[in-house]
Formats: C-alpha cells, structure tokens, sequence
C-alpha cells in the first residue's frame, strides 16, 4: 500500500511512451497502453485487498513552504480511494482493451491511446490525493484529457464544438470548486482534508460558511457530473469515441463529481443546507435527464442521459445523507453503464450509425453484444438479483430514512423512467425486423466482446457486496473506522421500498415492451397524447437553447461591447501612441542620413551655441 | 621686445581654424574635407609656438609639442587618404555625401 | 603699437594666409584649392619664423607645403578630381553653420582680444634646433619613439588599406 503511487505513475509512463514513440509503434501502442494499464488494475486489486486488512495509508511531504505554512503533496488510501482506484483501473483497462478492436484502423490510433494513458493518470492521480490543492490539479488535468478525448475526431465540426462546450461547462463548475476551495483555505488554514474536518468537527468554521463552501465545491462537482443546469455537455461529448464515452461519461470522470462530494462528505453532513441542495438537485437532475431520455433517438444520447440521470441518483443518495447508498450505485453504475456503452459501441460498430430508428432487429445477428445489452439494461433498470437492483434500492431507502418523501418519489417516478426508456432502447434496437441498411452486420471482434463479458458479470455480481439478504460487507467496510461516517451508513429500508421499486421498474419494462416490443400499443401513444411535451423533451427542455439566448447572448453582448472599446477606445489610444512614437522615430531616422558631414555641423553648432551662451552670460569673461 | 601682441597671432589662428572648420562641415570632396582639416590642425599649431614664445612661462616644449602634432597629422593625412582610396575603389566616388552606410 | 618690420611682416604673412584659406572656400576646382593651401602652409612658416621657431618652420614647409600637399593632389589624381567640389547640402544648412562659426569665432575672439600678458625675455631663438635636439633627446625621448611607432603604424596600415584586394588583384 506503501506504493499506490505507482497505480497513477503506469498510465503517466503509457502516456509519456506513446507521445514520444507512438508513432513508430502505430497500432502496436494498444499492447503498451494494455499492458501498463493492467498493472495499474493488477496493483489496485491488490491495494484494495491489502485495505481490508489495514488501516487507511496516508503519506505526504513538503511541497511548498510559505512561511510557517507547508503545502504538501502525497497520497491517501482510505476504503473509498482504494474502492475508486479498483473501479478506475478496471475500466480503463477493459476500455483499453476494447479500443484496440474498436479504433482499430485508425490514423490516429496511437494518439488515442496516448490521451488515454494521459487521462487514466490523471483520475488514478485524482483519488488518491489527500488534499484539496492535489485534487484541484488532477481535476482539471481530467478535463484536460477529457476535452481531448472528446475532440478527438477534431476534424467534424460538431467534436470540436463538443469538445469546448464541455471545457467551458466544466470549467464554470471549477470556478465554484475553486473558490470554496479558496475560502476553505482561508477559514481552516488547511487543504488537507483531514485537517478541514477536524476543524469542521471543532466547530472552528461558522455555520453559513460551512454551507457556503460545500455549496461552492459542490457548484464543481455539478460541473463535472453533469447535474442540472450544468448537464448539456455530457450528451453533446458522446461526439467522442464510444469507448471514450464507457471511459469518461459513465464510470469514471463524471463519477469524480460523487465522488468529490463523498470524500467531503463530512464537511457536507455538517450542513443540513448544503445536504438538501445536493439532494434537491440530484434529484431534479435525475427525473429531468431520465425524461429527456425517454425521446431519444440517439442511442449513445439516450445512455448520456441515463447517465446524467443516474448521477442525479448518486447525488441524492449523497444528498440524503446515504454516503454508502451514494458510492455503491457509483461503483454499480460504473460497471453497468461502461457495459452498456461498450455494447451500443459493439452495435454502433456493426451497424455504422448511431440512430435507433435505423437499428431493429439485431439480435439474433449479434449473438454476444445482445444478451450483454440486456445484462445492463436489466441491472440499470433495477430488475432484482442484479447489481443495479440493490444499489438502487440502497438509494430509495437512504432518500426515504432521509425525511424526503418528494425526493423519495421523484426517485421513483425516475426509476420507472429509467426502465421505460432503456427498454425501449433495447426494443427498438434489437428486437423487431431491421430498419435501415443493414447488410454487412458482424459481431464484434474477441477483443471487444471479452471487457464486456467482464463488465456483464461484473453488472450482475457487483450488487452482492452489499445486500440486505447476504450482509452489507461494502457499507461496513466502506464507514468503518470513520466515525463521521458511520452515521451514514447502510440503511435498512423498509421491505415494502424494495417491493415497491420492483413493481416500479417492472411496470416501465412492461409499458415498453407494449409499446416497442408487441406493439400493441401505439408508438404515438405517448406523443399523441401530449405533443407539446414530446416536443419539449425531445429538445432537451430548451435547456441549450434557453443559454444561448440569456448566457450565450449575453456573454456575446458584452464581448462586442467589449471589442468595440478594444478597437476604437483601446486601439485608438494605443495607435495614437503608436503613431507619434513612429512620427517621432521617423523624424529622427530621417535625420540619421548617415552623413558624417551632418553629423559633424550638428554637433558643432551645439557646440558653438554653447560657446556663445557661455561668452554672453559671462564665465571666463569675468 | 616684439611689436606684434600675442593676440593677433591668437587671432590669426582663430580665422584659419574657422575657415579650415567651414570647409570640412561644407565641401563635398573628401580630399578638401582632409585638406580642410589639416588647416584646422596648423592653426593649432600656431597656437602651440606662440604660447612657446608669449606665455606665461615660455619654453621650448610648446615647439615640440607642434612638431608632435604635425608628425601626427602627417600620419593622419596618409591613412585618411589610404581610406578614401579604398572608398574610392568600392563606390567610385569621393563625394562626402554619398557615403552614407552608418545609415544602414 | 609701431610699424616695425615685423609687425609689417606679420600683417603680410597674415594676409596672405587668410587669403589663402579664403581661395580654399571660394575656389571651383579642386586643384586650384590644393594649390591655394600651399600659399597659406608657407605664410604659416613665415609666422612661425617670427615666432622664434626656425626649425618649425622648416618642417612645417617640409611636411605640409611638401609632403602632405603632394599625398593630396595624388589622391585627386587618383579618384576623379574635375568633380566639383559644392555640397549639395542645402544653403539653410550652410547658413546655419556660418551664423554657429560666426557666433563661435565671436565667442572666442572676447576672450583672446585683449590677452595679455607679461612678456618675458626668451633665448628660444638661439640655436633653436639644438634646443629642441636636446629637449627630444632628453625630456620627450618617450613620445618621441611613440611618435615613431605610430609613423611606422600608418605607414603599414595606409599599405593595407589602399592596396587592391588580392581577389581584384587575381582578376586583374
């Protein structure tokens, strides 16, 4: 555990290899970036079994000394950090793998692996930090090579707008985790988070800056999870590559938000204010983006809404003081949602489109990637005995012991959205006779299908860590010796929320499979009945169009403002000054003939008018 | 003793170096610009002998510090003349005015 | 002040000077200007004579009215010499100068006017060449020998300079 640091350090070797050699390697720089990411995952693996024997690892040194004050760098290895870095190092890793079959092809290939390698260091390097400043750094050194990934295909127009809407979404949430950074630092003296708690815990922080700076750090996490109102990027970045979106929008860069509010989840607990707004907001996020889901046609939207929503999930369950409930579905979701965007990138890979009207009918031609889909549908819908099933029930009964009954039902109302909606993707998908230009559909290479059928067991397995039937291992472990947390630990939820949820998610499945799969109930029925609203949906609630016309257009407004100071007022002053000293310069250049006879009369009659002045007011002549 | 003051042999030191001065800032041919200058240098040197006779305390040094000065222009007017020969091959000409290459 | 004989010298030897130096400014061809110095280096040489320095004299007819002349007119043989010799420069200019030389000369004529001071008796006129013999052997042996190398100096470096490039000898 001595030597986690290693786990980032492997990836920052991949990334540096593959800049410096890649291109001589060409395709071979999938084995480099496979190969080192696997140590990374072999090294976590082993961390996070070394964790459960050991007490947490915490080790720093001097960074920077300013004064009396030490700003220091290092590492931590607390359940959480060890449970992320397995999670992380698991994704990349099969995400790597899948990318060798998926990009194959590829000019770029190496690149890709290179921002990769860049990226996983940079969320390896972002769980292990044990203080603010570090997470600061590697947070924003995520999106870097999240903006990278997302532009890679830089050359189509709307990769590129993607790719800057994303860094500038983000970025406004960095500013709110900067700032409450910034005066976290001011009130504690301190970017260690151990040091913030302890002086949370004694009391030494008021009570409305508490709030304040978990509502400003949570600004950043809203940012990078995509939560409402800062959610538009995260379905505009599946212009990226798809296994860039299994990577980095479902398991790993979105989760930094979750998981940024959960190692700060004492600071957090200490504010009921700030508590209920990530609450508040989770919630919303999730019902919001889980409606928008239900229209898509986009499958990779689809599953970028889903994300967004189950997010939301996460953010509630945190809100509602379910710090396990919280991390659970993270770790849950992550395997899950990278299964299914590793699927519809399989599907995207035989069909050569991204539309669901075009698909149909793929199931019986894709003989893996199918039933792999309905693992992860199933478990991200909450079918029981899966993995999705006992997270989600973990969050229900956190958001109801929480004292939240609206927010209890908006999870619900979510849950039964979420169902609906995936299982229609599935319908329409894989189900009924193909739409569309269908002729050369294969499965997918080994080399994909095999990090899906890890996932795919992993979706099915992962929920039994922490069940109410066979113990909450996870829950347990994950508070243990934290007393702050252990307050927040597994909640034993009523059996009727569990049933409850159940029939919820059942009856979205069954509502799709009328509507999409026996069709017996028309297409339209949903559309017909409230066009309005499907219009509404199907354009995100106007979301990006309402900030393009205030924020966009605002921001415009005062740019052309600002331009037209900066050409006429500034320029003008600027070319005024400019222009004299040119004046002036030529005036003296003209005068440089470069005629030593010139020169000479020059100086002379200076110093002949010397002379004369010097006779007339006296001197010598006295 | 002398009938002539020593002012008028100052005197007609300063019309030759005012008129040796005119010529060097306005001809246009380098060979009288040097010419020019080595009248500036003469008058100097009356300068020198007269305070060697009419000053304060007269002696031979100021002699010897005008034959200094006229070896040192002899040199001067050899080397300045070397120059404008090797002037004179580049540009082929000897007008002061056209040579104006501290311009660039 | 009387009309002696050398006060009658030195007003002719100092008109002819000025006049000389005068012809130097007014004269178009640059020969006649050369030729026009030769008159004023040889009134210098009267003046030094009344000043009580023969040998002076005599190197100052050897060297100017002799050698430095003869290096000039070379030089104008050597470049193209029917050129006229009025600056371009334009008559603001001159006009300029002249007024700053005016001003100079008028400077300084106010403070030599009225110079005047104790003469006193001087032997500089007998055996004046010894005396500057012993003076340079003795007291300015130093300057004297610099003065030789700096001869030597530019003896080499006017070679140098006004020899033909050896790549425009190779041509040639």
């Amino acid at each position: 555990m001595e030597n986690a640091w290693l786990i980032p350090l492997f990836p920052l070797i991949s990334f540096l290899i593959l800049l410096l050699f890649g291109k001589r390697l060409k395709e071979a720089s999938a084995y480099v970036g496979i190969l080192l990411t696997l140590a990374s995952l072999i090294y976590s693996i082993l961390v996070l079994f070394e964790r459960f024997s050991e007490p947490t690892y915490v080790t720093k040194f001097d960074w920077l000394t300013i004064g009396d004050f030490h700003l220091t760098a290092g590492f931590e290895v607390n359940q959480l950090n060890a449970l992320m870095l397995f999670i992380v190092s698991l994704v990349s890793f099969l995400v790597h793998t899948y990318s060798k079959g998926y990009m194959h092809g590829d000019e770029r290939f190496h690149v890709f692996y290179a921002y990769l390698g860049l990226f996983t260091f940079a969320m390896l390097g972002l769980v292990i930090s044990p203080n603010l400043l570090q997470t600061y750094i590697f947070w924003e050194l995520v999106g870097v090579g999240s903006f990278l990934l997302i532009g890679f295909y830089f050359y189509k127009e709307e990769a590129k707008a993607a790719a800057k809407k994303a860094f500038i979404m983000t970025r406004i949430g960095d500013v709110g985790l900067f700032i409450g950074m910034a005066l976290l630092f001011w009130q504690t003296k301190s970017f260690e988070y151990s040091d913030i708690f302890a002086a949370v815990d004694a009391g030494q922080v008021s009570g409305t800056m508490i709030t304040l700076t978990a509502i400003l750090i949570f600004i950043g996490a809203v940012g990078k999870s995509g939560q409402f109102p800062l959610h538009t990027w995260l379905p505009d970045a599946m212009e990226g590559p798809t296994p860039v979106s299994a990577l980095i929008h479902a398991a790993t860069m979105v989760a930094a938000g979750v998981y940024l509010v959960a190692s700060l989840f004492p600071l957090f607990s200490a504010s009921h204010t700030a508590l209920m707004t990530v609450a508040v907001i989770g919630g919303f996020t999730a019902i919001f983006a889980a409606s928008i889901g239900l229209v898509q046609t986009d499958i990779k939207r689809v599953l970028a809404y889903s994300t967004v929503s189950q997010l939301g999930y996460m953010m509630l369950a945190l809100g509602s003081a379910g710090y396990v409930a919280g991390v659970f579905h993270l770790m849950t979701h992550a395997f899950f949602k990278a299964l299914l965007f590793l699927a519809a990138g399989s599907v995207i890979h035989a069909v050569h489109t991204q539309d669901i009207e075009e698909m149909g009918g793929l199931w019986k031609k894709l003989k893996l990637t199918g039933p792999l889909f309905l693992i992860g549908t199933l478990a991200i819908s909450g079918v029981p005995l899966l993995s999705g099933f006992f997270s989600k029930d973990e969050i229900l009964a956190a958001a109801w012991e929480g004292g939240h009954p609206v927010l209890f039902v908006l999870a619900l109302v979510a849950a039964f959205f979420t169902a609906f909606y995936m299982f229609r993707l599935f319908f329409m998908v894989f189900t009924g006779e193909a739409r569309g230009n269908q002729k050369h559909v294969h499965e997918s290479p080994s080399v994909m299908t095999f990090p899906m059928i890890i996932l795919g067991v992993l979706a099915v397995v992962a929920g039994y860590v922490n069940t109410p039937w066979f113990g909450t291992f996870l829950g347990d472990w994950l508070v243990d010796g934290n007393e702050a947390l252990a307050a927040h630990g597994h909640h034993e939820g009523p059996v009727w929320i569990m049933i409850l949820a159940t029939v919820v998610s059942l009856l979205g499945i069954y509502l799709a499979w009328l509507i999409y799969g026996k069709r017996s109930v028309s297409r339209n029925w949903l559309s017909g009945s409230g066009d309005m609203l499907h219009t509404v949906l199907l354009n995100k609630y106007y979301v990006d169009e309402f900030y393009q016309l205030t924020i966009v257009a605002i921001t415009k407004g005062i740019s052309y403002f600002l331009r037209f100071i900066d050409t006429f007022l500034v320029e003008g002053i600027v070319k005024g000054i400019t222009g004299f000293v040119q004046g002036l310069g030529a005036t003296g250049s003209k005068m440089q003939s470069g005629q030593v006879q010139t020169y000479g009369a020059v100086a002379f009659i200076g110093l002949a008018l010397l002379a004369v002045i010097y006779a007339l007011t006296g001197g010598y002549l006295r | 003793m002398s009938s002539v003051p020593a002012s008028a042999f100052l005197a007609l030191a300063l019309i030759l170096f005012c008129i040796g001065l005119y010529g060097a800032l306005t001809k246009r041919n380098t060979v009288i610009v040097l010419i020019s200058i080595e009248l500036m240098l003469n008058a100097v040197n009356i300068n020198l002998v007269t305070f060697s006779k009419y000053g304060m305390a007269p002696s031979i040094t100021g002699q010897i510090f005008a034959l200094f000065a006229i070896s040192v222009a002899a040199a001067e007017a050899a080397v300045g003349l070397a120059i404008l020969i090797a002037l004179y091959r580049t540009k082929k000409t000897v007008n002061i005015d056209e040579m104006d290459t501290m311009k660039n | 002040m009387t009309f002696s004989g050398e006060f009658l010298a030195f007003m002719g030897l100092a008109l002819v000077a000025i006049i000389g130096g005068v012809l130097l400014l007014n004269l178009t061809r640059v020969v006649h200007m050369v030729v026009a110095l030769i008159f004023t280096f040889v009134a210098i040489a009267g003046i030094y004579v009344l000043l009580s320095a023969e040998f002076v004299a005599a190197v100052q007819i050897l060297i100017y009215s002799g050698a430095i002349t003869i290096i000039m007119l070379f030089g104008i043989m050597l470049t193209r010499h029917n050129d006229e010799s009025e600056s371009k420069a334009g008559k603001w200019r001159k006009f300029l100068l002249f007024l700053g030389i005016l001003g100079f000369a008028i400077a300084v004529y106010l403070g030599i006017y009225n110079f005047n001071i104790d003469q006193v008796p001087t032997t500089l006129h007998e055996n004046n060449t010894m005396q500057i013999g012993q003076a340079l052997y003795s007291k300015h042996i130093i300057p004297f020998e610099l003065v030789s190398v700096l001869l030597l100096v530019a003896l080499v470096g006017s070679i140098v300079l006004a020899k033909k490039e050896d790549k425009e000898a190779d041509k040639e």
